[in-house]
C-alpha cells in the first residue's frame, strides 16, 4: 500500500503533537479522548484493509468465516481469535474482560461493498487462549506509533492485564 | 485343553489366527483385545482342539469363518517356522541371561544437580514467549558448540530480557500473579546468575512496565551496571531507573510519548519517538534526570519506519527500516550522530524484498558483517520471517553472502551472531528449529528441533 489515509494522518498529527508537547499524564488523558472519540465519530474516510488489498472478493476463502484469519473484519488483527475461544468475532469469551483501550482499522465487507471502521479489542483476565492465532499487519506500525501497533498488549490498562484473545467490533460505516 | 495358557503362546496364536483370516479373505478381522479375551474364556463360541500350539481342527472364529481350511493348507509350514522362532528366541534369551550374569552389576546412582561448565563463546540465550501459555515464558540457554541445552530461566508473563554487559547476569522484567493468572499482581526485575541459573536477586516495580514486542531495549543495564532502566507503557510511556547498588527505584523519567529504554551513555538513556527522533535523558550519579535532548528526525515514520528491534554495540546502534535501509546512530560524544543511510536492497528490487520477523538484523564486530533476514513480500509482510539471510560488509555496504534457508526448516524469525573472533550465526525459525550456521558460508552446522514454543529473540552474552 502506498497511499496513507486521512484518518491515519489525523491520528499521526494528534499523537505526534501530544508526544512532543505534553506531559505523560496529559498524554494519557488525550489518548483516552482519542479512543473514546473514535467511537463517537465513526464516519471517517478510511479503508485500511481494502487499500492493502485484503478481502476484496466475497468468494475469497474464509472471508465470511469468523473462525478464519481471512475473515473480512480481521484485516489488522494480531492474536487469538475470540470466536475460537468461546466468544464471537465481536464478543469476549465468558469470564474475560474487554480492554478499554485499543487500536482501530478499516476493513471492507465484500458482502455489501461498504467500508467499516473496526475496533480491535483484546479480551483480558485469563491466560492466552491458544486457538486460531491470526496475525495480519496491513498498515501496522512499530511500537513508537502506538495507535497503529498491534504488538502491544492492549490489556495493559486492565485490572488483570493477562491477554486471552482478540475481537473486532464494527464501530460504523466509513463515509466515502 | 486349558484356557489358561501362557501369554506368549496366546500372543503367537492370536497373530497366527489373524493372519489366517485375512489370507483366506473370509473377512478382514484384525485380532483385538476383545477377541483375545474371548479366546481365553471357557465359553468360547467354537470348540477348538488344541493338542499342540496351532494344531486346531474344525475351528471357526467368532464370525463363523472356517479356520481349519487355511490351517489345513499351510499349518505344517507355519508350525515349523513358529517352532523354530520360539526355540531361537528362547535360546537367545538364555544366552543373554548367562552373559548378563557374568558382567558386574551397574552401580547404584545418586540424583544430583548438574553444574554449568564455564561460559563458552557460543552460548546463546533463546527467549521463548510461550505464546499459547504466556504466563510461562522462559529463556533457554543453548551451547552451539556441544549442541546441548544447558538449562532454563523462568521469566513469567510477557517478559522483557536484558543481559548484563559482563555476561554474568540475566535480568527479566516480568509480572506474576499470586494465583497463577489472577490475584495480586507483582511486577518485578528478577536477576539470574548465569553461572548457576539460579535467581540471585530481585527488585519489585510499580505495575506499569512495558508489555510489547520483545526488543533489546525494553530494559537495559547502564554500561557500568550501576543502573538499570525499565521501559514503562500504561499506555503513557516512561522509564523507571533502578539503582542496582541499593536495589532501589529512582525517580521516574517522563518520555513524552517516546518508547523503549536504550542505555546510550554511562548515565544516559534514550527513547525512540513517534516523530522519528531520539529522546536522550542524562542522569547524575544519583540517577536523577539532569538534562534531556531531542534529536532531529532520522527516519521517515510515514514512508519507511524502522523496526524497534535494533542492534547495539557500545555507543553504536543500527536500525533497519521496513524497506531495508540501514540507519546507524552513534552516541560516542553523548549526543546522537547519524551515519549515512545505506540500502540493503537494490533500487530495482526495493519494495519487493524486505526484512521481516521478530529479530531482523545482527552485527558481528570482528568480521564487520551485518546479517539480515529477508523475504519477498510487500506492505504488511514485515512480520513474516526471512526465506534467506543476507550478509553485508559494514564498511563497503556490499552484499557478501546470501544464504537460503529451506522452507522445511521454516522462515527465519529471529537472527543473531556470536560476538567472538570465530563466530557462529544463529537462526530460530517459525517452525521452532534452531540453526547454527557458519556465518562466512551459510553452511548449516547443526539443527536443533523444537528448541522452544515461540523462539522470538536470541540474546548473546
Amino acid at each position: 500500500m502506498t497511499q496513507r489515509s486521512r484518518f491515519d494522518g489525523w491520528l499521526e498529527v494528534a499523537t505526534r503533537g501530544i508526544a512532543q508537547r505534553t506531559s505523560r499524564r496529559s498524554f494519557l488523558a488525550k489518548l483516552g479522548m482519542v479512543v473514546t472519540g473514535v467511537t463517537a465519530l465513526p464516519l471517517l474516510p478510511v479503508r485500511r484493509g481494502a487499500l492493502a488489498g485484503v478481502a476484496e472478493a466475497s468468494d475469497a476463502k474464509g472471508v465470511d468465516d469468523p473462525n478464519a484469519c481471512e475473515y473480512w473484519k480481521y484485516c489488522a488483527i494480531d492474536g487469538f481469535l475470540c470466536a475460537c475461544c468461546g466468544g464471537t468475532s465481536s464478543s469476549c469469551p465468558p469470564g474475560t474482560t474487554p480492554s478499554p483501550i485499543t487500536w482501530i482499522g478499516t476493513c471492507q465487507n465484500p458482502g455489501d461493498g461498504r467500508d467499516y471502521i473496526v475496533s480491535y479489542n483484546d479480551c483480558c483476565g485469563k491466560t492466552s487462549c491458544g486457538n486460531c492465532f491470526c496475525n495480519r499487519n496491513e498498515r501496522e506500525r512499530p511500537l513508537y506509533r502506538l495507535s497503529l501497533n498491534n504488538d502491544a498488549n492492549w490489556c495493559m490498562a486492565n485490572d488483570n492485564p493477562n491477554y486471552h484473545c482478540s475481537v473486532s467490533a464494527i464501530l460504523g460505516v466509513a463515509e466515502k | 485343553m486349558s484356557v489358561r495358557r501362557s501369554s506368549l503362546f496366546l500372543t503367537v496364536d492370536l497373530l497366527w489366527q489373524g493372519a489366517e483370516l485375512i489370507a483366506d479373505d473370509c473377512s478382514l478381522i484384525i485380532p483385538t483385545p476383545s477377541y483375545f479375551v474371548a479366546k481365553t474364556q471357557p465359553d468360547y463360541p467354537v470348540a477348538p482342539s488344541y493338542d499342540t500350539l496351532g494344531t486346531r481342527l474344525g475351528a471357526t472364529d467368532l464370525h463363523g469363518c472356517p479356520l481349519h481350511q487355511g490351517l489345513g493348507r499351510r499349518s505344517g509350514d507355519r508350525m515349523r517356522i513358529l517352532q523354530s522362532l520360539l526355540v531361537g528366541i528362547a535360546m537367545l534369551g538364555m544366552a543373554g541371561s548367562v552373559a548378563a550374569q557374568t558382567k558386574p552389576p551397574l552401580p547404584a546412582e545418586q540424583v544430583s544437580v548438574n553444574r554449568l561448565p564455564a561460559q563458552g563463546p557460543h552460548w546463546v540465550y533463546i527467549f521463548d514467549e510461550a505464546l499459547n501459555n504466556e504466563i510461562d515464558a522462559r529463556v533457554v540457554l543453548f551451547d552451539a558448540d556441544s549442541h546441548r541445552t544447558l538449562g532454563q530461566i523462568d521469566v513469567g508473563y510477557w517478559a522483557n530480557i536484558a543481559l548484563s554487559p559482563d555476561g554474568k547476569t540475566t535480568a527479566a522484567v516480568t509480572t506474576y500473579w499470586s494465583r497463577g493468572s489472577r490475584g495480586i499482581r507483582t511486577d518485578v526485575i528478577e536477576f539470574t546468575d548465569n553461572a548457576t541459573l539460579s535467581v540471585s536477586g530481585e527488585v519489585v516495580l510499580q505495575p506499569k512496565r512495558l508489555q510489547g514486542p520483545i526488543t533489546p531495549f525494553n530494559a537495559s543495564f547502564s554500561p557500568d551496571q550501576a543502573l538499570f532502566y525499565v521501559a514503562n507503557l500504561t499506555p503513557a510511556s516512561s522509564i523507571t531507573p533502578v539503582d542496582l547498588r541499593q536495589k532501589t527505584l529512582l525517580p521516574e523519567i517522563d518520555t513524552d510519548g517516546c518508547v523503549l529504554a536504550m542505555a546510550t551513555g554511562l548515565r544516559q538513556v534514550s527513547s525512540l519517538c513517534e516523530s522519528g527522533r531520539l529522546l536522550s535523558v542524562t542522569l547524575n550519579e544519583a540517577g536523577h534526570e539532569t538534562a534531556r535532548a531531542l534529536s532531529e528526525p532520522f527516519f521517515d515514520v510515514d514512508k519507511d519506519p524502522v523496526f524497534v528491534q535494533g542492534v547495539q554495540h557500545g555507543s553504536q546502534l543500527w536500525f533497519v527500516s521496513f524497506l531495508g535501509d540501514i540507519y546507524g546512530v552513534n552516541f560516542a560524544t553523548g549526543a546522537a550522530h547519524f551515519d549515512a543511510v545505506w540500502p540493503l536492497v537494490s533500487p530495482a528490487l526495493r519494495g519487493q524484498w524486505r526484512p521481516g520477523g521478530t529479530q531482523t538484523i545482527a552485527v558481528q564486530p570482528y568480521t564487520q558483517r551485518l546479517y539480515v533476514a529477508m523475504h519477498k513480500g510487500g506492505e504488511g509482510t514485515h512480520k513474516i520471517g526471512g526465506s534467506e539471510v543476507w550478509a553485508f560488509d559494514l564498511k563497503t555496504h556490499r552484499r557478501v553472502g546470501r544464504f537460503l534457508i529451506s522452507p522445511q526448516l521454516g522462515a527465519v524469525g529471529a537472527l543473531q551472531v556470536s560476538q567472538d573472533a570465530d563466530p557462529r550465526l544463529y537462526v530460530a525459525t517459525d517452525r521452532s528449529n534452531f540453526l547454527v550456521l557458519d556465518p562466512a558460508t551459510g553452511k548449516i552446522l547443526h539443527v536443533e528441533p523444537k528448541i522452544a514454543q515461540s523462539p522470538w529473540y536470541l540474546f548473546n552474552p
